[in-house]
C-alpha cells in the first residue's frame, strides 16, 4: 500500500543544516500493523508528516498504491487526506467547538457524503469503538482516553485505507493507553485497518506486528513479531533498544 | 515581591493582548469625554434651557452612552481574562490564592484603566475641538482653535468612567475569586450553554420578542417624547429577546436536522456561531441595539437638516421678503426704516390678489394640504416678472393673450401641469399657459401663495381682492439680524397700534435664515450625527476585539481541517460564510427598525419640504449607506486580514 524510498527531509538554510530524516525506506503492506520506534528527536514526527503530505521530502519518493504523493497538486493532496488518510495525534486535535458526534462526523462530512446518511455511520462506528454514550460531549469534557477513541473514530469512519498515529499513548495515563493499544490492534484485527504508528514507548511498540527502528533520522534496524507473543516481543524490542545504546532509559 | 510591582511587570510583559485593550479603553474614555463636552457645550445648553425635553432627552442620551460604554469595559475586561486565564490559572497552581489574583488582576486593570482615562480625555478633547472646527467651517462660522477643558465634563468623564469601570471590574474580581484552577485554564476552551433551556420558554420568549418589536417600533413612530421611549425600551427588550431565544435555537433547530447539519460546512459556520452561545446573544444583541441607534441617530439629523435645509429654500430665495397684512395695509414704517438702514438695489412692493373661487384649490385637494387663502392667489405678470428678476431667475415668456402662468412648488408640478381647464380670474377665463417651479417664497400665508400661485396678465387683475401686500427687494449686503429683528419689531407695534391681532408682517431674509439653519445645525444635528459616529466606532472596536479573541481559535481549526483534508475554497467558504452571518445577523432588526422610523419621521413635514436629495427614500438610502460603507469597510479589512491568519498557507 505504501511505499517509503529512499527519503530524506532536511532543515535550515546552508550553515545549519538538521538532516531529520537521512535515506529512510520501508514498506508498509495493505492490513499490516507497523510501529517505527525512535528516541525523542529521532525525526518521528517528521516522517509521519511527510507521508501524510502536511510536509514534503528533501529528497525521495513516497508511493501510495504507487502514486507518487510529490505529483499531486495541492487540492488533489487534500483530496488524498481526506479520503485516504486518519490522523491520531498525541495532542488529540479535535476542534474544541465541536461534539465528539460532530467531530467523528466532521470527517464524513469533508469527504461530501449523503448527509442523511452521517448520524447513522457516526453511530456504528461509535458503538465498535465503545464511546456512544458520549457522543454528545464535547471535547472537554471526556477524558484523554476518549479523546484518542474519538479520533480514531474520526481517522476511520469515512473508510480511510492508512491510520497514521503520532505517539498517541503520549498523553494517557498506563490503563487508557492499553486501552488504545488494544483497541488499535482490534481494528487492525478485526476491521483490517493498515496501522501506522510512531512512538518511542517500547510497550505500545510491542502491539505491533513489525518494529522499525529510527534513529538520527535512519531506519537502524528491523524486528518482526511473526508468531510469538507479546510479552515476548515487549523484551525483545528492549533487547534492541539496549543494543542501540544506552538509551533505554530515556525511552522508557 | 509585591502585587503592585507583579501587576505591573505583567502589564508590560503582556503590552500586546493589552494594548488592545488599552486602546478599546482610551477610545472610551475619549468618547465619552467628547460626548460630555457636547453635552455641557454653550449650544446645547442654551437649547436645553428653552426646553425641558431636551434636558431629559440628554439625560437620557447619557444613561445609554453611559450603559453602551459600561457594556464595553465588561466586555474587553471579561476579554483580557480569557486571554489571560491560563496564566491566572498557572498562579493558583504555584500557590496564589484566588484572593490574590484577583487583586492582582484588579490592581493591573485600575492601573491601565487610570492612564486610559488620561489620555482618552485629552484625545477626546482634541477630537471635541476637531469636530467642531469641521462643522463650523462647513457652516462657514468663525473658529477659533482653544484646546480648553471643560471642568464640568472632566468630572463627568471621570464619574461615569469610574462607575463603568469599577463595575466591570467588580464582577470579573469576583468571577475569579470563585473560579477553579481548571475552569481559568480552560478559560478560552470552553463553550458556553444555552441562556433558554427548554424549547418552550424558548418559543416564548422568540413570540414575545417578535411582538415587542413590532409594538416597539409603532411606539416610536408616535413622536411623543415619553411614548416614544417606552418604544425604544420595548425594542431594546426585543432585541435582547429575540437574540437569546434565536441563539439558543440554532442548536436546538440543528440537533432536530443532523442531515442538514452535516451538508456542506453547515456544521463548521453553525459551530462556529454557537460555540460562544451565551455571549454571542448578548453581543449581537448590543450590536443590534447599537446599530438601531446608529442609524436612528444618523437619520434623524439628516431629516432635521432636510427639514431646515427645505424650508429655508423655499423661504430665503430673497435678500428681504415683508408680507404685510391687515386692516390697512401699510408699508410705510417698513419702508421707512429700510430706507434709512438698508441699503436696497432693487425692489418691489405689490398686491397679492385672490381670484374669488376656489378651483384650483379644489382640484388639488389630495395632493395639497389648506392653503389658508380661502380662494386661489393670483400675481400681476409685471409684479411676477421682477420677482424672478430679484431672485435671480432667467426671464420667461409672458403668457400671451387670454392665458395665464402657473408658479408652484416643485411637489404640485405634477397635478397642475396636467391641468387643461381654463381659469376663472374675475370677469376673465384664462387657460393656463406655463408652469414654473423655482423657489418663490411660497410656504406662508402673507408669502406669494401658498404651494401655488396664478400669474395673469395685469388687465386681468384689475378690480381682484387683495389679500396682503408683499415686499421683496435685492440688498446691496445681506440683511443683519438686528435689522430683521428691527423689522419684526416694526410689524409687532404696528399690530399694537392697529389693535389687529390677526393683521400682521411676516419678515425673511436670506443671510438670516441661512445663519439659522446653520446654528440649528450646529446644535441639534451635528450632535445627532456625532452620536451615531460614536456609537458606529463602538461597535466597530468591540468587534474587533472579537476578532482578535477568535483568531488563534480560528488558526488551530483550520489548521486541523487542513490536515484532514479540506479543501482551501471550502476553507474559505465556511470562513466567509461564518463572517456573513455574524455581520448580517445583528443589521438585520436593526435596519427593520430604523428605516420604518426614519421613513416615518422623513414623511411628516408638510408637502414640498422634504424633496431631492432629502426626499424620504432619499434619506433612508443615504443613512443605510453611510452605515453600511463604513460596515462594509471595516469587514472586508477584518475578513482580509482573518482569511490571511488563519487559513494555512
Ligand atoms: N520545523 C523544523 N525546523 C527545523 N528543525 C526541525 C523542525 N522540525 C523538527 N526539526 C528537527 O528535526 C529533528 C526530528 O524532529 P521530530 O521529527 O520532531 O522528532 P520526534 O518526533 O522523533 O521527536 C529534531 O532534531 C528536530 O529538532
Ligand atoms: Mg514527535
Amino acid at each position: 500500500m505504501l511505499q517509503v524510498q529512499n527519503i530524506e527531509k532536511v532543515y535550515g538554510s546552508k550553515n545549519n543544516v538538521t538532516r531529520a530524516l537521512d535515506r529512510v525506506s520501508f514498506e508498509v503492506a495493505d492490513g499490516e500493523f507497523l510501529v517505527i520506534m525512535g528516541a525523542s528527536g529521532s525525526g518521528k514526527t517528521t516522517l509521519l508528516n511527510c507521508i501524510s503530505t502536511i510536509d514534503t521530502v528533501s529528497a525521495g519518493k513516497i508511493l501510495m498504491d504507487g502514486v507518487n504523493v510529490a505529483d499531486l497538486s495541492e487540492a488533489a493532496l487534500a483530496k488524498f487526506r481526506r479520503e485516504r488518510l486518519g490522523f491520531v495525534f498525541q495532542d488529540f486535535n479535535l476542534l474544541d467547538t465541536l461534539t465528539v458526534e460532530e467531530n467523528i462526523g466532521l470527517a464524513l462530512s469533508l469527504n461530501h457524503v449523503d448527509p442523511k446518511t452521517v448520524q447513522t455511520r457516526v453511530r456504528e462506528i461509535a458503538g465498535k469503538l465503545g464511546i456512544t454514550d458520549i457522543l454528545a460531549k464535547f471535547p472537554y469534557q471526556i477524558s484523554g482516553g476518549q479523546k484518542q477513541r474519538t479520533a480514531c473514530a474520526r481517522a476511520l469512519v469515512a473508510g480511510q485505507s492508512l491510520l497514521l498515529a503520532d505517539e498517541p499513548t503520549g498523553a494517557l495515563d498506563s490503563r487508557a493507553a492499553k486501552n488504545l493499544l488494544e483497541l488499535l490492534s482490534l481494528l487492525n484485527r478485526d476491521m483490517g485497518a493498515t496501522i501506522l504508528m510512531v512512538t518511542h514507548d517500547a510497550y505500545s511498540a510491542s502491539y505491533a506486528g513489525r518494529v522499525l527502528f529510527l534513529k538520527d533520522g535512519r531506519v537502524f534496524n528491523e524486528l518482526l513479531r511473526g508468531g510469538r507473543g507479546r510479552s515476548v516481543f515487549y523484551h525483545e524490542i528492549l533487547d534492541v533498544l539496549a543494543a542501540l545504546g544506552g538509551d533505554v532509559s530515556d525511552v522508557l | 515581591m509585591t502585587y503592585c510591582k507583579l501587576a505591573l511587570r505583567n502589564a508590560r510583559r503582556q503590552a500586546r493582548d493589552y494594548l488592545v485593550y488599552f486602546v478599546t479603553m482610551v477610545l472610551a474614555a475619549a468618547l465619552l469625554y467628547s460626548f460630555n463636552a457636547l453635552a455641557v457645550s454653550d449650544e446645547v445648553q442654551t437649547l436645553a434651557a428653552r426646553s425641558a425635553n431636551l434636558s431629559l432627552m440628554i439625560a437620557l442620551a447619557s444613561l445609554a452612552v453611559v450603559c453602551v460604554f459600561g457594556w464595553l469595559a465588561a466586555y474587553s475586561t471579561r476579554f483580557m481574562l480569557s486571554r489571560r486565564g491560563r496564566e491566572f490559572g498557572l498562579y493558583l497552581l504555584s500557590g496564589l490564592t484566588n484572593r490574590q489574583v484577583a487583586r492582582l488582576f484588579f490592581l493591573e486593570n485600575v492601573t491601565v484603566g487610570a492612564a486610559a482615562l488620561v489620555l482618552g480625555a485629552a484625545f477626546g478633547g482634541l477630537l471635541w475641538q476637531m469636530l467642531r472646527a469641521v462643522v463650523l467651517a462647513m457652516f462657514a462660522q468663525p473658529y477659533r482653535f482653544a484646546l480648553e477643558f471643560s471642568l464640568p465634563a472632566l468630572g463627568l468623564t471621570g464619574l461615569y468612567f469610574s462607575l463603568i469601570y469599577l463595575l466591570a471590574l467588580g464582577r470579573n474580581r469576583k468571577r475569579i475569586r470563585k473560579m477553579k484552577i481548571y475552569d481559568l485554564l480552560c478559560f478560552d476552551r470552553q463553550n458556553e450553554g444555552t441562556v433558554l433551556r427548554t424549547g418552550k420558554l424558548r418559543r416564548l420568549v422568540f413570540v414575545l420578542s417578535l411582538v415587542l418589536g413590532v409594538a416597539g417600533t409603532c411606539l416610536l413612530l408616535r413622536m411623543d417624547l415619553y411614548v416614544a421611549l417606552a418604544g425604544a425600551l420595548c425594542a431594546i427588550l426585543a432585541l435582547f429577546g429575540f437574540f437569546l431565544s434565536f441563539a439558543s435555537g440554532v442548536p436546538a433547530f440543528f440537533d432536530r436536522r443532523p442531515a442538514r447539519k452535516y451538508r456542506g460546512q453547515n456544521l463548521l459556520i453553525f459551530r462556529g456561531l454557537t460555540a460562544k452561545l451565551a455571549s454571542m446573544g448578548m453581543l449581537m444583541a448590543v450590536l443590534s441595539v447599537v446599530f438601531t441607534a446608529t442609524l436612528i441617530s444618523e437619520g434623524s439629523s439628516s431629516v432635521l437638516y432636510g427639514i431646515m435645509k427645505g424650508r429655508t429654500a423655499e423661504s430665503a430665495c430673497f435678500d428681504l421678503y415683508i408680507g404685510i397684512e391687515g386692516e390697512r395695509l401699510d408699508p410705510g414704517p417698513y419702508l421707512s426704516y429700510i430706507g434709512e438702514n438698508i441699503p436696497v438695489e432693487r425692489e418691489r412692493l405689490y398686491p397679492v390678489c385672490l381670484t374669488g373661487k376656489t378651483q384650483l384649490q379644489d382640484y388639488l385637494e389630495g395632493a395639497y394640504y389648506n392653503n389658508g387663502y380661502g380662494s386661489d392667489p393670483v400675481l400681476r405678470w409685471s409684479d411676477y416678472a421682477a420677482l424672478r428678476a430679484l431672485a435671480g431667475y432667467p426671464a420667461v415668456e409672458p403668457p400671451g393673450p387670454g392665458q395665464c402662468l402657473i408658479h408652484c412648488m416643485p411637489y404640485l408640478a405634477g397635478p397642475l401641469g396636467t391641468y387643461q381647464e381654463a381659469i376663472l380670474v374675475g370677469d376673465s377665463a384664462l387657460s393656463p399657459g406655463g408652469l414654473y417651479t423655482e423657489h418663490l417664497s411660497q410656504s406662508y400665508g402673507t408669502a406669494n401663495g401658498r404651494g401655488y400661485i396664478l400669474v395673469v396678465p395685469d388687465e386681468a387683475a384689475v378690480g381682484l381682492p387683495v389679500h396682503h401686500l408683499a415686499y421683496a427687494a435685492k440688498t446691496a449686503r445681506p440683511v443683519t439680524t438686528e435689522q430683521v429683528e428691527a423689522l419684526a419689531g416694526l410689524a409687532s407695534a404696528e399690530r399694537a397700534r392697529q389693535e389687529d391681532l390677526s393683521g400682521y408682517a411676516f419678515v425673511l431674509s436670506k443671510a438670516y435664515e441661512e445663519a439659522e439653519v446653520a446654528a440649528q445645525a450646529l446644535m441639534v444635528c451635528f450632535p445627532l450625527y456625532y452620536l451615531a459616529l460614536a456609537l458606529m466606532s463602538t461597535a466597530v472596536t468591540i468587534l474587533t476585539i472579537r476578532q482578535l479573541s477568535e483568531m488563534e481559535r480560528f488558526r488551530r481549526q483550520f489548521a486541523l481541517l487542513h490536515e484532514l483534508g479540506m479543501d482551501r475554497r471550502e476553507m474559505a467558504r465556511a470562513l466567509g460564510g461564518q463572517f456573513a452571518l455574524y455581520y448580517a445577523l445583528p443589521a438585520v432588526p436593526a435596519v427593520l427598525i430604523a428605516v420604518s422610523f426614519i421613513g416615518h419621521l422623513a414623511m411628516m413635514p408638510e408637502p414640498g419640504v422634504m424633496v431631492g436629495i432629502n426626499s424620504p427614500a432619499a434619506i433612508v438610502i443615504t443613512s443605510l449607506g453611510v452605515f453600511f460603507l463604513i460596515y462594509a469597510i471595516y469587514i472586508l479589512l477584518a475578513y482580509t486580514s482573518l482569511k490571511r491568519n488563519v487559513l494555512p498557507k
